[in-house]
């Protein structure tokens, strides 16, 4: 939503050029750096609780770039950037008691904050949360809510606060804008904030039914001629074209998904003959994988905390 | 079929035209019509003939100069002249000397000895604040209400500290109002067995007596809404008084068809409405009622007065509980007035519309079995038919 | 705050006793037959009349209302933008270089340039909601994902859906329409209104028009002036066997159906009452796909089931008011076993395989979303 109060400048003031004439050069068209790991494997990242001190619980996480991506930065072929890899933290404020103006609630309420640093991505973000960051924090809101046990806490309030420093990208850089027909990213950003939220509220002791993590499927083609594959943690930026994703929060220890949102045409998935599901079954079981692989990170890192905080007594 | 898409109806088409009775003409001269001559013309029959407007008025009409008259609610003077004009928009009543304007449709105005169904909005530390489709919260203080124990005792601290545990936000309490404050809102009581707190089947508001449908309902008020006390029934589809009225009795008991058992009934006059399984013990007390002594009943009312927990109901009183839900929502969408007759008229009339259809159609095929409950379009006029024979 | 935040969220808690939500819940969830408040079937909708063109203002309008009064009205405008091709491409030599590029790359010729999500714009006015509140966004989100998410495929015959709604709008390399999608409803909602603004948008869209085109190729469009000849956005097949049949659409625009699971049973258009019960609640958003007579998925979202924000009911056994002594030892965790009739807040989230038959329900042979999108069809489009 546009910022009413204030005059703002032009929204895209700041991209920086890139130059056409090197996109055209022989390295230009063929720069895109592809995708190196199996299509199940996942790419590996750095999850942190307690780096805030005055918050009840925090955590941090990072996305280790990606092994093409590392390679293009250390010897750069092209002006074209490089992918970023997600960079969030998170706070968690609370339980705290409410306002008084607010009613008696027997439960927890859970009030969620998505906002991407100015920085985060190649189009600058205004400081007023925009359409984008709001559905972002409603997503966010359905994953964390199904988890924790929110009548432990009745008449207060809990305040999660997620910061991207480092949004994914929707598209390789090089690529004409919108030829994703979607912001495939905001998948991504949405499954480490789900990630990032629940190792914050676990670090805040808050109780919970299990540790929720986030996990993305995608069903790609990388040339035209071929059916989509499935593929797990996707980075959009190194695929040609992206037909369908899907991101899910999911609790391994009761099998079950507390947020679920997947766009895009899945009909036309290349799975295996014996293989009975359609293409969506295969991409939630597919985000669902993702998500159990992100949970061990989860586990340990909350793990660790609670080893280091034993360490100091 | 999942799904039905009516082509939009257009109610009431025909443009008002005072006195042309040429049909033809009609598109030609309305404009002229409504502007020109219909209003003035009305006035001046007010003022010739009987002195007293009759039919309806709208507000800022002149009701009558005569100074005879003394002004009532929804009237007002001005000091300068004797004319009495009104302020909404309803229909003239005379009682004795006094001229008042009850409007069409307004909100429940709570009156001593009102039977209501209420919501719990608010608790406070010594009262709980209860929406009853007035304008303003009434309030039930907890001195109002029968503390367990069976015994008549002082409210002590300790009642005050567990107040919640009495009746908490979103609770469901049926209740008589037992005064009206200046500013017109109502306190409330509960110190009878048969008030407290409703379970075991389901709520809708419709538009009560002066009241309108609350803003948590599914069912908007119908069409009007305040209801004189023995008018006769409106023509279905006619801007007739729908919603519930004071009546003789506004809690009665069914006996449900197919096997049903018995469904109780409360109509709050302020249109909150309450249809539920009749709870295992509220037979067995009522015709204890007699015989048994003032502290006695106190603890077997007692027992269930604030419970949350349903019982078990079968699926064929939850099916008759939902028909009878439909069949009041059928009566205030065409405006018909809902009282014990009617209700149980239109129940009727639901068991015999689907016997018809019954006949008509194959018995075996189960997806038509499912949803016949659901009682809009045909069958409510079929019912509605019923209703006013 | 967080009080307005509360209630804008997705999930609008309505005040229901622990009684009732209990009383809906069990009934809801009877298995096989449940028996919802109204005595709907399952997959019945509640009936509504609908109607297109009725703004004269608009390149294509409609409004839709429920038998309780709630009316949606949907307007569509449409103006000629100029393309911002490639911002990143400086240079408008090789801007042209670029788009030879792309038209190598691209095999389908014509359609060069694709379009560009943002060129459709969807505001959301609900009474009682600033349009920043996250309610709207998140409605005008859902919905306009799956509408310029819709690409048709591989369907030969209608050459301008070929990148869906956004290759409509392209006209040529630097002149495109952008698409203004205003959804207005006209009262608070009773229910959750997803079900009623998507249909009427629907329909809006179906009658929408766009002037003739008279420029050819690459020079500045102009159009015909003439609005009898003004063709429709979503084409209409031509295989119209008589003018009185309904015209048939080769794509349709998508409908997004909410649905939810209590117990073991799947409900279409639920009102507020049974939202508050829902164990999951689903936005799914289907289209009828082209090239074959299934239905398609475009997208799902989940939406946060107001039940968990609920309050508990207490069992009889541990009500102190019926113990008539001192409270009980108030044991937190005590509440953890279900008790028939006691109302407990729905915890946790949804199988698999909850979303899986959700999911087939609507997308089957014959299922609700064929149903749905048959009753839309039958809606005579001017």
């Amino acid at each position: 939503m546009a910022d009413r109060r204030r005059i703002n400048g032009p929204p895209a003031g700041t991209r920086p050029p890139v130059y056409a004439s090197l996109k055209e050069s022989k390295t230009g068209v063929s720069e895109r750096t592809l995708r190196q790991r199996q299509p199940t494997e996942l790419r590996k990242f750095y999850l942190k609780t307690g780096m805030i001190p005055t918050a009840s619980g925090s955590s941090y996480l990072e996305f280790a770039p990606s092994a093409a991506l590392a390679a293009a930065r250390s010897n750069p072929k092209s002006l074209i950037p490089p992918s970023s890899a997600l960079k969030v933290a998170c706070t968690v404020h609370g339980p705290k008691p409410l306002p008084r103006s607010v009613p008696f609630s027997p439960n927890l309420l859970l009030t969620t904050h998505v906002k991407f640093a100015p920085f985060a991505a190649r189009k600058r973000k205004g400081h007023v949360r925009d359409t984008t960051e709001r559905d972002l924090g409603v997503h966010l809101e359905t994953a964390l809510r199904g988890a924790i046990i929110a009548e432990r806490w009745p008449k207060s309030g809990l305040d999660i606060t997620l910061t991207i420093v480092e949004a994914e990208d929707d598209r390789w850089w090089g690529d004409a804008p919108d030829s994703h027909d979607a912001s495939w990213g905001m998948l991504n950003v949405l499954a480490g904030c789900i990630t990032a939220a629940s190792a914050a509220i676990a670090d805040a002791h808050i109780d919970c039914l299990d540790l929720v993590s986030g996990g993305v499927a995608a069903l790609v083609s990388d040339d035209a001629s071929t059916a989509p594959r499935l593929v797990l943690d996707v980075d959009p930026a190194e695929h040609r074209s992206i037909q369908s994703a899907c991101v899910v929060a999911y609790m391994p220890a009761r099998d079950e998904i507390t947020e679920l949102w997947l766009k895009g045409d899945s009909s036309r998935a290349a799975l295996e003959k014996s293989d009975g599901r359609t293409g969506h079954e295969a991409l939630i079981d597919g985000a669902v994988d993702a998500a159990r692989g992100a949970n061990t990170i989860l586990t340990d890192a909350v793990r660790e905390s609670i080893a280091r905080s034993f360490a100091q007594v | 079929m999942a799904i039905t898409i009516l082509a939009p109806v257009v109610e009431n088409a025909a443009p008002y035209n005072a006195d042309s009775d040429d049909s033809l003409s009609v598109a030609s001269d309305e404009d002229v019509e409504m502007t020109g001559t219909s209003r003035p013309h009305k006035r001046q029959r007010l003022q010739g003939e009987s002195n007293i407007a009759t039919g309806i008025v709208t507000p800022g009409e002149v009701v009558t100069d005569d100074p005879q008259w003394m002004r009532g609610h929804g009237t007002y003077t001005t000091p300068l002249s004797t004319s009495i004009i009104a302020t909404v928009a309803g229909t003239v009543l005379k009682t004795n000397k006094l001229l008042s304007v009850t409007p069409m449709r307004a909100r429940y105005i709570p009156e001593i000895g009102d039977l209501v169904v209420g919501r719990i909005v608010e608790v406070q530390s010594r009262r709980w604040k209860v929406d009853v489709a007035a304008p303003l919260l009434a309030q039930l203080p907890l001195s109002a209400i029968n503390l367990p124990g069976g015994i008549l005792r002082r409210r002590t601290t300790a009642d005050e500290l567990q107040i919640r545990t009495f009746f908490s936000e979103g609770d469901l309490v049926i209740a008589e109002v037992q005064s009206v404050h200046q500013d017109g809102s109502a306190s409330l009581h509960t110190r009878t067995l048969k008030y407290g707190k409703l379970r075991n089947g389901v709520f809708l508001a419709v538009s009560g007596t002066g009241g309108s449908g609350a803003s948590s309902s599914s069912v908007k008020g119908g069409r009007g809404t305040k209801s004189v006390a023995g008018s006769s029934l409106a023509a279905p589809g006619g801007s007739g008084t729908g919603g519930v009225v004071r009546s003789r009795r506004q809690v009665w008991t069914v006996s449900g068809a197919n096997g049903g058992g018995d469904i109780q009934i409360i109509l709050g006059v302020n249109g909150y409405i309450h249809i539920s399984k009749l709870a295992d013990g509220a037979e067995a007390a009522s015709s204890a009622t007699e015989n048994v002594s003032i502290t006695r009943l106190e603890e077997m009312a007692s027992s269930s007065i604030y419970s949350s927990q349903n019982e078990d109901i079968s699926a064929k009183t939850r099916r008759e509980i939902a028909r009878l839900a439909q069949c009041i929502r059928v009566l205030v969408q065409n405006g018909v007035r809902v009282d014990e007759e009617t209700v149980m008229k239109a129940y009727d009339a639901s068991q015999e519309v689907d016997l018809e259809i019954g006949d008509e159609e194959d018995e075996d095929d189960e997806w038509r079995q499912e949803g016949r409950e659901y009682l809009e379009g045909a069958k409510a006029q079929q019912i509605l038919q019923y209703v006013m024979r | 705050m967080s009080n307005q935040r509360q209630a804008s969220s997705a999930s609008q808690v309505p005040h229901l006793s622990p009684a009732e939500l209990s009383y809906l819940y069990t009934s809801l969830s009877l298995p096989k037959n449940p028996i919802r408040p109204d005595g709907r079937s399952p997959t019945q909708f509640r009936p509504l009349s609908a109607e297109t063109n009725i703004l004269p203002g608009t390149n294509g309008s409609a409004r839709i209302g429920f038998a309780d009064g709630t009316q949606a009205i949907v307007g569509v405008k449409a103006s000629v933008e100029k393309t911002i091709l490639a911002a990143d491409t400086l240079d408008s030599r090789s801007l042209a270089q670029h788009g030879d590029a792309l038209n190598r790359e691209g095999e389908e010729g014509s359609a060069a340039v694709s379009g560009q999500g943002e060129w459709v714009q969807m505001s959301i006015e609900i009474p009682g909601y600033r349009d920043d509140d996250a309610l709207p966004v998140f409605l005008g989100e859902m919905m306009r994902e799956s509408l310029v998410g819709s690409v048709a495929g591989g369907s030969e015959e209608v050459k301008e859906m070929a990148g869906g709604l956004k290759g409509r709008l392209v006209i040529n390399k630097r002149w495109h329409w952008r698409l203004y999608i205003d959804v207005l409803l006209l009262s608070q909602p009773l229910a959750y209104p997803l079900p009623l603004l998507s249909l009427t948008t629907h329909l809006a869209l179906l009658s929408t028009k766009l002037p003739k085109l008279k420029s050819t190729g690459e020079e500045d469009p102009f159009f015909d002036d003439d609005w009898a000849v003004a063709e429709y956005l979503y084409p209409r097949s031509n295989k119209q066997s008589s003018p009185s049949d309904a015209p048939t659409y080769p794509v349709r625009p998508p409908v997004t159906l909410l649905v939810i699971a209590v117990g073991e049973n799947v409900i279409f258009d639920p009102n507020r009452e049974e939202i508050a019960v829902a164990d999951a609640v689903l936005a799914i958003s289907i289209t009828r796909s082209s090239d074959s007579e299934n239905m398609k998925l475009l997208s799902i979202r989940s939406i946060d089931p107001p039940s968990r924000l609920t309050q508990p009911g207490i069992p009889n056994s541990e009500n102190v008011n019926m113990l008539g002594g001192p409270p009980a030892s108030s044991n937190q965790s005590g509440g953890q076993e279900e008790v028939g009739g006691v109302w407990r807040p729905r915890r946790g989230g949804v199988q698999r395989s909850v979303i899986t038959r959700m999911i087939k329900t609507v997308l089957q042979k014959g299922g609700v979303g064929e149903e749905v999108i048959q009753g839309l069809e039958g809606v005579k489009v001017e």
